[in-house]
């Protein structure tokens, strides 16, 4: 199971600090939502016995800035992830079979529905469903975003969408153990091993990126293996 | 008032659950009860909040660093763990929160999962981001004393 989170300057804890949290959590490897933050990736995995997943979260205006930082970043980072918001962010990101993850798809104006899920599922788009609402609001706000989490899953339910889920930790204290979100879930009525589901994709998504942009990968079905060399 | 016969005494769990904050943060037993019914309020609301009860047995929590035991009823220990998860804030200081493991007595919640103290604490200048700060020195990490607060980190980042 993996966590997405905001590193520091995105947050207030190093990757470092998140690693270790999240693996006496009960983590396998927390994915690293970039904007501002640079860690040395090489050296966390040497010394850290969790995984560190180099990604970018793209927090952009419109389609056309947020397009032209798809481009710059999807040759060197393993994941990326476009942050909704707005309806055209998130139909831009659903669209674009080169980005991962649409993250926080209801925050501001954003909303979500069956046009998107199709969309979503022929691209390959996960689609977040954000905790951090369902966490740390209160009140109006953290009963809109329930609501609108319900009807998140009730539509990518129908058209079988994949999905990630993460608590949108900023700092080491925001994180939460596995076991405390699946609780969570199903106390919202999304249901425990639906949660649990959404934690696992992060790490088979990391894998399958990691697999594509290795040498040997040459197209889906192609790689390169290990052959007796001809006289 | 005479004590109910034993078959219709309530049967607990006892959640032995550990806490992390910023060094600077202080709050008692009472503040973290407060929040953490808050919190199951907010969730499941008066009915649910009566039905898994969630009272703080034994409280300690310094220089950033404790440990609680939270007493659910039997088959409620689920929705102990989601609310306790919501807790988020006491007195207005973030707090970490995990459930380390789920006993039947609070003595054996005590003794398998709790008490590993929160071992020595030291403060020291520590070069981070080519600066030179005041940070507090932990088992669980360092945090670093910057203009907006602390920034979690760990000894890998001043090497």
């Amino acid at each position: 199971m993996y966590e997405a989170v905001h590193a520091h300057p995105d947050g207030d804890s190093t990757v470092a600090r998140f690693a270790t949290t999240a693996d006496r959590y009960g983590y396998d490897g927390v994915v690293v939502r970039a904007d501002d933050a640079r860690p040395d990736y090489e050296t966390l995995r040497a010394e850290l016995s969790c995984d560190v997943v180099d990604a970018a979260e793209i927090v952009a205006d419109g389609p056309n800035q947020a397009s032209g930082a798809v481009g710059n970043y999807r040759p060197d980072r393993t994941l990326l992830l476009v942050r909704g918001g707005t309806n055209a962010l998130n139909r831009f990101a659903v669209e674009q079979a080169r980005v991962d993850v649409l993250t926080r798809p209801f925050a501001g104006e954003g909303d979500f529905n069956h046009v998107l899920a199709k969309a979503a599922t022929r691209n390959g788009v996960r689609v977040e469903f954000d905790f951090g609402p369902v966490l740390r609001a209160t009140g109006g706000h953290r009963v809109r975003h329930v609501d609108d989490l319900r009807k998140l899953k009730r539509i990518l339910d129908h058209y079988d969408t994949p999905y990630v889920v993460s608590a949108n930790a900023r700092s080491h204290l925001e994180l939460r153990a596995p076991r405390e979100l699946v609780a969570v879930g199903e106390e919202l009525g999304l249901g425990g091993e639906w949660v649990r589901d959404g934690l696992d994709e992060w790490g088979r998504l990391a894998d399958e990126n990691r697999r594509r942009r290795s040498e040997s990968f040459i197209a889906p079905g192609v790689e390169r293996g290990t052959y007796e060399e001809d006289d | 008032m005479k004590h109910l016969p034993k078959h219709l005494q309530p049967r607990w769990r006892y959640l032995a659950v550990k806490l992390e904050a910023w060094p600077d943060a202080r709050f008692d037993r009472g503040d973290f009860q407060r929040e953490l019914w808050y919190a199951a309020q907010n969730l499941y609301g008066d009915a649910g909040s009566a039905a898994a009860d969630l009272t703080v047995l034994s409280f300690s929590f310094a220089d950033g660093e404790g440990e609680t035991v939270v007493r659910a009823y039997r088959g409620e220990e689920g929705r102990a763990r989601a609310a306790l998860a919501c807790v988020t804030e006491v007195n207005g200081d973030p707090v970490g929160v995990r459930v380390a493991g789920i006993s039947g007595t609070v003595r054996a919640c005590e003794e398998r999962y709790l008490g590993r103290g929160a071992g020595t604490l030291e403060e020291r200048d520590v070069v981070f981001e080519d600066e030179s700060r005041p940070a507090v020195v932990r088992r669980l990490g360092t945090d670093v004393r910057g203009s907006g607060g602390f920034v979690g980190a760990t000894q890998l980042d001043f090497e």
